[in-house]
Parts: C-alpha cells; sequence; structure tokens
C-alpha cells in the first residue's frame, strides 16, 4: 500500500541515523527497536502530558520572551549528531556533582544565569533527573585519536508542505514531547523559537514526521 | 552570533515571505511537485469553512493562477480567530490528489468504463425511474451526508420528499448526531445547542463526556487550554472510558466502564438534590418532569420499531427514581469511586462555578444515547446552569454541516425542512414552498440509515444514490451491507472524489466537485452559517452535488420545481429554503449577509446574531418576562427526563471477553479518504493499528507493531498493535481507528442503535483477541 519515494534523500543515509539514533535511546528506556508489521513508529506521541503540564507551568511572560541569546550554530556545536545529548558546555562546580538534581536548579525553569551571564535552557525531561548519565562534562578538548566519525545533517528548517501552513515537528518526539522548553522562552534557539505557545496544543497545527522517516504516499491497495 | 530583536524580526520576515504560498522552498525533499507555471503568481485570499470537523473554523484559502495553494485561519472568524488544526492548515491538498474522479464511469457488463456524465445521467434518471415504475416509490432512496452543502441537502429532500414522494432521504449524520438531536427534542422541543462557542471564554469548570476533544475539536480544546493559562482556577475534567490526549492535558481524568455515564449521571444529580444544591427558583419557573418507557431494545434485528411516550411526573417521583443511584450503588455498576462522583456533583453544584458540558460521539454512538443527552441537560437544568455565558450543556457535531444540512434542512425520513412529515402543517408548507401537491408527501417515515441498508439487502430498495460519503467502510456490520449492495438486482449510485470502497460497489461514479470547487454553504456546531464561493474550477467533468441532483430531477420532469440555471443556483435555492425559517426561533440570514461575512449565526433577527437561546438578554423570541422562556416546548419548560441506566446492546463475557471501540484521530477525517491524500496527514499516521493496555498485550504476547487478530460474532480483522501510543485503552478494552480502509474494522461492529434516535454504537461490542 504504501509507496517510498526513493528520490527522497534526506541527506544522510537513513541507516546511519537509525543506528547513531535508536540504538542509546533504547538503551535508555530499557527498550529495543523490533521489527513490526506496522507503519506507525514506536512509542506514538504517548507523553504528551507533557507539554501540557508545561504549558500550565511556564509563566506567560516566559513564553514569549526572547534574548536572542542563542543560536542553532551554537546549539548544535554541542551535539555529536542531531538527538544526541549535549555535553555540558561550562565548567560544573565540584562541590555541585554529589546531587545531578542541583542541574534543575537552572535548567528546570530556565531564567537568567549572572554566573554565567545567560539565560538557562530548559531540560524537555526534567523527570529524568540522573543528567550526567546522559550529559558529558567536557574536561579536555583534546581527541585522544583522531576519528573518520561523520554526522548527518540537522533537520532543515520551515519545511511546510505548502506556503502558510505550520511545518512538521522535524525530529523524533522522545525524550523531547515537552515543545514548550526548547522552543519558547528566552533560554530558546532563536531560530527555532515561537511566541504562540499560549495555545498550549502544539501538536494541534504540528504533525509529527520526522525528517528521518522516508515519505510515503497513499495508494489503494 | 547574538541576534537583536529587529534583525530577528527582519530575518523572520524574509523566512516568513520565503514561505508564503507558491514559491515552496527550492531544493528539498517536499519539493518535487511541479511548480505554478510562471512563478508564485498573485495570490487572493478567499474565505470558506474548513472541510473537515464540525468545529468550522473559518479558513482563507490563497489562490494563484486559478489553483488552491495556501491557507490560513481567517482572523474574522470567531469560531477560530485565525488558528486552524493540521488538517485544515493543509485541507486545499485534498483537491489534488492524483487519483481524482474526474469522469463518470458505468458499469457495462461487470466493469466500470468511463462515459460523458450526461449519459451517466441520464442513466441515473432512467433507473430511477424504471425501478419507481416497477418496484414502488420507496423502492429508491438517497443517502446523505453531513458533508453536503445545505443546498446539495435542500434538493435531495424536495426532489425525493417533495417530488417523488418518498420518506427514503437519510445521511450519514444519522450516525453521527441522531441522538443530539433526539435530546435536543425531547428535553427543549427544539434542535441545535443553546450556547456558543464564547462559553468556552466564560467556564470556570469544564467536562468532557466521553470526548475526546484534544483530537476532534482541537480548536476549541485549546482555546479552553489557553482559557485555562489566562484565567485563574479553570478545570478541566475528562470523564472518559480511555486515556486519550485530551487525558494528557486534563486536571483530572475520570474513566467509567462504557454506558455507566448513564448511572453516573443520575448519581451527580442524586448528590445534587441530596446536598440541597438544586436552583430551587430555576426549577420551579422552568422546569417540568417526565419519564418514558423501559428496557426500549437495541434494534438488532430487522423490522425494529419502537416509540417512546412521556408521562409526567413530579419532582419528588424523580427525586424517588434516583434513590437507584447513590455514589455508592452508582461505584459498583461504573467503576468510578463514589468520591470522585461527588467530586463532579460538588463542581456542578457549586453556585460560584460556570460549567461548560462537552460531548460528541461518546454519547451520541450509543444505544441509550438519547437518554445519556437527557440526563446531561437534567444536571445542567437541575442547577440552572444554562443558557449563559459559560453555563452550557454543549452538544458538539463531527461534521462541517451535520447541523446546517442534515438536522436544519432536515435530511432524515422523518423530517422536513420545517417540522416533520407527520405533521400537517409542516407538509403543507414544504408543499406550498416547493410547489408540489401536499399528497405527494408521505406522512408516514420510511427507514432510518440502518433499516435503509437492510432493506437494501433484503431487496426491499432496489436504487441507492450515494453522495459524499463512504459507508462501505463505515456501517457498522459492515459485510451484510457490502454483501446487499453487491447483489444483482441493486443498482448503486455513487457521487465522490476518490475512489473508495464504495465507490467499488457502484453502478454508476458520478465525478463530484469538492468543497470550494463549488458554491454552497454549511452550518457549524453552533448555528452558525457559512457561506462559501466557488474558489477553484473543478477538474474534468466533476459537477456540485447539487447540480447533479438538479439534471436528474429535470430529466425526471421536474422543471417546474428546478428552474434554476447552472450559472446561478445557490442563492435562490438559499432564498427559497430561507423561507421555511422564517421567525426569531429560526430566522436565517439573507444570501447577501452570508456571502460578506464570515459565517451568521442564527437566530438571525434585525441584523443580530443571537448568541444565547432562550435567554431574553440574547434571545429575541423569548417572551414570557421571565429570565429564561424555553419557549422549545408547549409548557414552555426544558424538560428532566427519569431515565435508568440499561446495559449495552454487547458486553464482554467468557467467550468474547474485550471491549471494542472505535473512532478517529486528529490527523485523518472520517474514512481518510480526503485527508490520506495530503502527505503531511498520510505520513503522520499512514495506516490503523489497534490499541491494547500494556497489560493484556503481555498477557496475548505481542509487543509494539505485532499483528493482532480481533475476533467478533460478525467477523474478525487482523491488525498491528499499538501499545502505549497517544491513547491508552484501560484494561478489557482495545480502540481501532477507523480512517483505514485496509483495515475494516466495522466488519466487526455490531449494528445496534438507540430505539429513540435510531443512531448506532460504535464505541461498544464484545470482541476476543488473539496473537496472529
Ligand atoms: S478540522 Fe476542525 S478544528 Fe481543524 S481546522 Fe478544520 S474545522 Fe478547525
Amino acid at each position: 500500500m504504501m509507496k517510498t519515494h526513493a528520490h527522497h534523500s534526506r541527506g544522510a543515509p537513513l541507516s546511519l541515523l537509525v543506528v547513531s539514533l535508536l540504538l542509546p535511546l533504547a538503551t535508555l528506556l530499557g527498550g529495543a527497536a523490533t521489527a513490526t508489521a506496522s507503519d506507525v513508529p514506536d512509542n506514538f506521541d504517548n507523553q504528551g502530558k507533557k507539554l501540557f503540564t508545561a504549558q500550565q507551568r511556564t509563566p506567560t511572560a516566559n513564553l514569549s520572551a526572547d534574548s536572542g541569546g542563542r543560536t542553532l550554530a551554537e546549539f548544535y556545536a554541542l551535539r555529536q549528531y542531531p538527538g544526541s545529548p549535549p555535553r555540558i558546555p561550562h565548567v560544573v562546580d565540584l562541590a555541585f556533582s554529589g546531587n545531578e538534581t542541583d542541574c534543575l536548579s537552572c535548567h528546570g525553569k530556565g531564567g537568567y544565569s549572572t554566573e554565567f551571564d545567560a539565560f538557562a535552557p530548559v531540560t524537555p525531561h526534567p523527570e529524568n533527573v540522573l543528567c550526567t548519565q546522559c550529559h558529558a562534562q567536557t574536561k579536555t578538548g583534546e581527541p585522544f585519536v583522531e576519528t573518520d566519525w561523520v554526522s548527518i545533517a540537522a533537520p532543515k528548517l520551515g519545511l511546510s508542505f505548502l506556503g502558510s501552513s505550520p511545518p512538521p515537528i522535524p525530529h523524533s518526539l522522545q525524550l523531547r514531547e515537552n515543545c514548550i522548553a526548547c522552543h519558547t522562552g528566552p533560554g530558546a534557539v532563536v531560530e527555532i523559537r515561537i511566541d504562540h505557545a499560549s495555545r498550549g496544543d502544539c501538536r494541534q497545527c504540528h504533525a509529527a514526521v520526522p525528517q528521518s522517516q522516508p515519505l510515503t504516499e497513499f495508494t489503494r491497495k | 552570533m547574538k541576534l537583536d530583536r529587529r534583525e530577528f524580526i527582519k530575518q523572520a520576515a524574509i523566512g516568513s515571505a520565503l514561505a508564503t504560498a507558491g514559491s515552496l522552498f527550492p531544493g528539498i525533499s517536499f519539493g518535487s511537485w511541479n511548480r505554478l507555471a510562471g512563478g508564485p503568481g498573485v495570490l487572493a485570499w478567499q474565505k470558506t469553512p474548513c472541510r473537515f470537523c464540525g468545529t468550522g473554523c473559518g479558513l482563507l484559502v490563497g489562490v494563484s493562477d486559478g489553483r488552491a495553494v495556501a491557507v490560513k485561519g481567517d482572523p474574522n472568524c470567531t469560531v477560530n480567530k485565525g488558528l486552524c488544526c493540521m488538517k485544515g492548515y493543509h485541507s486545499v491538498q485534498a483537491l489534488y490528489g492524483r487519483d481524482r474522479i474526474t469522469t463518470a464511469k458505468v458499469r457495462k457488463n461487470g466493469t466500470l468504463v468511463e462515459v460523458p456524465i450526461s449519459e451517466a445521467l441520464n442513466l441515473v434518471a432512467e433507473k430511477l425511474k424504471e425501478t419507481r415504475d416497477t418496484y414502488g416509490k420507496d423502492s429508491v432512496a438517497m443517502y446523505g451526508s453531513g458533508q453536503w452543502t445545505i443546498p446539495d441537502g435542500y434538493v435531495a429532500s424536495k426532489l425525493f420528499k417533495g417530488c417523488l414522494g418518498t420518506n427514503n432521504v437519510e445521511a450519514n449524520a444519522r450516525l453521527c448526531m441522531a441522538s443530539a438531536v433526539t435530546g435536543f427534542m425531547t428535553s427543549f422541543g427544539l434542535d441545535e445547542p443553546m450556547g456558543c462557542y464564547e462559553d468556552i471564554d466564560h467556564a470556570d469548570v469544564f467536562v468532557t463526556w466521553g470526548n475526546n476533544m484534544a483530537e476532534m475539536h482541537p480548536v476549541l480544546f485549546s482555546r479552553m487550554l489557553s482559557n485555562r493559562k489566562r484565567r485563574a482556577g479553570v478545570k478541566i475534567i475528562d470523564f472518559a472510558t480511555r486515556f486519550t490526549r485530551t487525558s494528557q492535558a486534563a486536571d483530572k481524568t475520570i474513566i467509567f466502564k462504557p454506558q455507566t455515564d448513564l448511572a453516573v449521571a443520575n448519581s451527580i444529580c442524586y448528590e445534587i438534590i441530596k446536598n440541597n444544591w438544586v436552583n430551587d427558583n430555576f426549577v420551579n419557573e422552568h422546569v417540568s418532569f417526565h419519564k418514558g418507557k423501559t428496557n426500549i431494545g437495541y434494534g438488532t434485528e430487522d423490522h425494529f420499531t419502537f416509540s417512546d411516550s412521556a408521562e409526567t411526573i413530579d419532582f419528588e417521583a424523580f427525586k424517588l427514581f434516583l434513590e437507584d443511584y447513590t455514589p455508592e450503588k452508582v461505584e459498583k455498576i461504573s467503576g468510578v469511586p463514589a468520591e470522585e462522583i461527588k467530586y463532579l456533583a460538588s463542581l456542578y453544584g457549586n453556585p460560584s462555578l460556570k460549567v461548560t458540558s462537552f460531548w460528541c460521539m461518546g454519547m451520541n454512538q450509543h444505544t441509550r444515547g438519547t437518554w445519556i443527552n437527557n440526563l446531561v441537560y437534567n444536571i445542567h437544568l437541575l442547577v440552572g446552569k444554562i443558557s449563559t455565558p459559560g453555563n452550557s450543556p454543549f452538544s458538539l457535531t463531527g461534521q462541517p454541516s451535520a447541523c446546517g444540512t442534515v438536522r436544519e434542512v432536515g435530511t432524515l425520513t422523518h423530517k422536513l425542512p420545517h417540522g416533520v412529515v407527520m405533521n400537517e402543517n409542516d407538509r403543507q408548507m414544504a408543499a406550498e414552498i416547493w410547489q408540489v401537491p401536499v399528497e405527494n408527501i408521505d406522512p408516514k417515515p420510511s427507514y432510518h440509515t440502518v433499516e435503509m441498508f437492510r432493506a437494501l439487502d433484503r431487496g426491499d430498495i432496489k436504487f441507492m444514490w450515494i453522495q459524499v460519503t463512504n459507508p462501505m467502510v463505515t456501517m457498522p456490520n459492515l459485510r451484510r451491507y457490502r454483501d446487499g449492495a453487491l447483489k444483482d438486482d441493486r443498482f448503486v449510485v455513487v457521487s465522490d472524489v476518490y475512489p473508495t470502497p464504495t465507490t467499488d460497489v457502484a453502478d454508476v461514479i458520478l465525478p463530484a466537485a469538492m468543497w470550494i470547487e463549488q458554491e454552497g454553504m454549511f452550518g457549524n456546531s453552533e448555528r452558525r452559517t457559512q457561506h462559501f464561493a466557488q474558489i477553484v474550477d473543478p477538474p474534468g467533468e466533476a459537477m456540485s452535488d447539487t447540480w447533479q441532483i438538479i439534471e436528474v430531477a429535470k430529466r425526471l420532469g421536474f422543471e417546474k420545481q428546478f428552474p434554476w440555471s447552472q450559472d446561478n443556483y445557490i442563492e435562490p435555492i438559499w432564498e427559497e429554503y430561507r423561507r421555511f425559517h422564517t421567525g426569531p426561533k429560526h430566522e436565517m440570514a439573507p444570501y447577501t449577509v452570508l456571502a460578506e461575512r464570515s459565517g451568521v449565526q442564527w437566530p438571525f433577527v434585525d441584523g443580530r446574531e443571537t448568541r444565547w437561546r432562550y435567554n431574553p438578554a440574547y434571545d429575541p423570541a423569548c417572551k414570557n418576562d421571565k429570565d429564561f422562556d424555553f419557549y422549545g416546548k408547549k409548557d414552555n419548560r426544558a424538560w428532566i427526563w427519569a431515565r435508568p441506566y440499561e446495559p449495552a446492546a454487547e458486553s464482554p463475557d467468557e467467550e468474547y471477553n474485550f471491549w471494542l471501540n472505535t473512532g478517529r484521530v486528529i490527523e485523518h477525517w472520517h474514512t481518510g479518504s480526503m485527508t490520506r491524500r495530503v502527505p503531511v496527514l498520510h505520513n503522520a499516521v499512514p495506516s490503523s493499528y489497534v490499541e491494547i493496555h500494556p497489560e493484556d498485550a503481555a498477557d496475548l504476547g505481542v509487543v509494539n507493531g505485532e499483528l493482532v487478530k480481533i475476533i467478533s460474532r460478525r467477523g474478525e480483522l487482523t491488525m498491528p498493535a499499538q501499545i502505549n501510543g497517544r491513547g491508552v485503552p484501560v484494561r478489557g478494552m482495545v480502540f481501532v481507528p477507523f480512517f483505514d480502509e485496509s483495515y475494516l474494522i466495522n466488519e466487526v461492529t455490531l449494528d445496534a442503535f438507540c430505539p429513540i434516535s435510531k443512531q448506532p454504537d460504535y464505541k461498544k461490542c464484545a470482541v476476543r483477541l488473539e496473537k496472529a
């Protein structure tokens, strides 16, 4: 029934993304990718509550505030590939490391940090409190040996299906179900920041069509 | 690089200029579609209601070089104030699926061959006449839709009821809101909500009764969310049988066992009375008490008939009736803890809270659908929370014109545009406006939808014309009705825009103009009539459903009743139809006003729309000098009904131990015949699945995506499991979205219906599961 568009290239081999993205996350969640008969993605949109909770909890001013302080280039510079956990870009006080939930004192709700003279980015998954399980500190910039690693391209922005229509969500929602965390407020990356989150149900308009999946077209059997 | 705000806005502006219609992003992966010759061209924006759900959002469609190329929300439309959902935003892409039906097809020796549309229309007229002459007037039938435009439904009713003298006119809205209608008629004597969407901006508490509004009426739901964000103390209570996206957003989810909403609603009334929360003034002035028949059956057998009879009772008798519904007793039936029932009652009972109840298919697709509608009105009436801003029992409708075309025009077997066929005055009025002898209009209703398809199977009906709907996916107990339609001497005409399982059984396929390829009107859930002009040309020989009917009517010799020219027929049809609704209770806006505005609410009296009915501050039809006038009933009161809890037609047992529930997802409209041809929507949810509770899946030994066989007494279906997806049913229940013609879940469902409304229950039947 489904016909795959062979000519739809998203800039990188699909297999690379599947291997790099799914394995660590599946391991993290204690699940494994299975071969299935369904076209509907695993983990299909089941954590929406996080989004609604965030909409209620985030002060209205923060939903639309903007600092212009972070760019997409800086955002991706901290990641090995799109979707990987970013490394921690700042020094972490030794006294701090005994209790990882302290990360949430800045990254739980965001807000201005005098220490860093910047607005802290908000984590979309504050319920996972063992932050350093995934987010590594950087002690040295020197590689141990050089690597031939290549990353895939980041999802392209603004890929609306037709002029004026809301762009679909280009990335997997796993661990990133809370749109408000990354896409609103003064800590958000300027290129992907929006200021219409008060309506609360982002997925009312933005369908989840990850760019890591081939586009298909409906044909009758 | 740090952008200051002004630079950022500038860049964003460049970005959005790029994104304007026609100039799709160059070189991107979606961008394989053909470009308009000569670049983006001049863009004109034209208003229309959305093609899809009963919310009825106003859209502005961007047109370039004669093609619809973009959509934005219409800021002038108070329904959505410039916002849409993903279906609305991408709706225009549904016009351009590559397999659009653009020519007529006629079955010759078993295969469909293309013919000129005039030849196909000749055949339709001939066959209709021949069948009628041979087998009688009730052997021919029209089956339409809540997605018919108002003129579509009007000319269908005029031709079949007025000219051909058969009441065999039904519409798929029977499957979607018949119980809402009978609920309104029995409680208030007049159809359609007293309130309007503005209630959302005033209510403190929202209770969604078996209603996954976040997916089914998304723009209204997010208006609730934005109110909860903006105003302190606003709460959303999700009263449901399964966990949905609405549950994800709600402040509280209360789960009840299927069918037991009847008991819980009565229990809420019990608590309201027990705690002295009754609004005595309101009840004494504006309410009367009644009871009807009980043990009323389920309609699963052919020729089932039922008619209710009302008996007036007093408040004391009503109180006595409620003794069976103490929260403790109802906890045992419904699984809802007594505490939560008391909590719900306290929300309705608290005089300082404004409460709006929303419901749609959960209450309407219910073998006691009329009753549960009555019972929720009971709650609002006892506490007097009705017909004022924010206090609103709000029956949402599913389809864009279920209200406009089916309820208001009356495209149901017992209805006329004003009133019912049983009433002599109503027949007189119709005969006069239609210019037909009054004897033409049969005073006896014939078949409601399920019985109509049974009659087709039995052979009582031999000719059926189906427009704008896909019953070969949506009829419950589908296999019987498909086998019936395929029988040798049955003649089925289907007008549609894409091939579907229904066109697969057709003898004639007529290519239909879709939505903005024709002029027309829809009517949404809040009594709003919405006009749209023809914005683009229909493809090939595609023709509006209205004009198809007129062409056939002319061929049958009814030129006098259908005198209009193809250049201008919508305006005269509207002005003729409008005569049926003269008067302050239902006055409709004239064509010129409709053409200008982004929807107009009726009653439209002296240039003013009526937002809250039965309330003299807003409704000019109120005449009794009191604070409310429920003028729909002869006693000028709203009726409270003693309606008991009765079980579902089929409940899980030893052999078939699961409930089967069916419904929609936000991405797809009904059977997906349009939305699956919209790339973004298809790619978001490409195929259907069965939602299973994780523990049930573990017992069955299936993991996400593995195949499960669903077996009922009617049929079976094998499809992939969805575990912990967007929706999660409770243990002992599975849920299947019905949009996917590859998985015909209605071969498994049961054709039991509410004996009063004749609306089938798609939410409850018994199945068992096997790992496939
Ligand atoms: S589908 Fe319904 S909610 Fe969505 S845009 Fe259309 S009318 Fe509005």
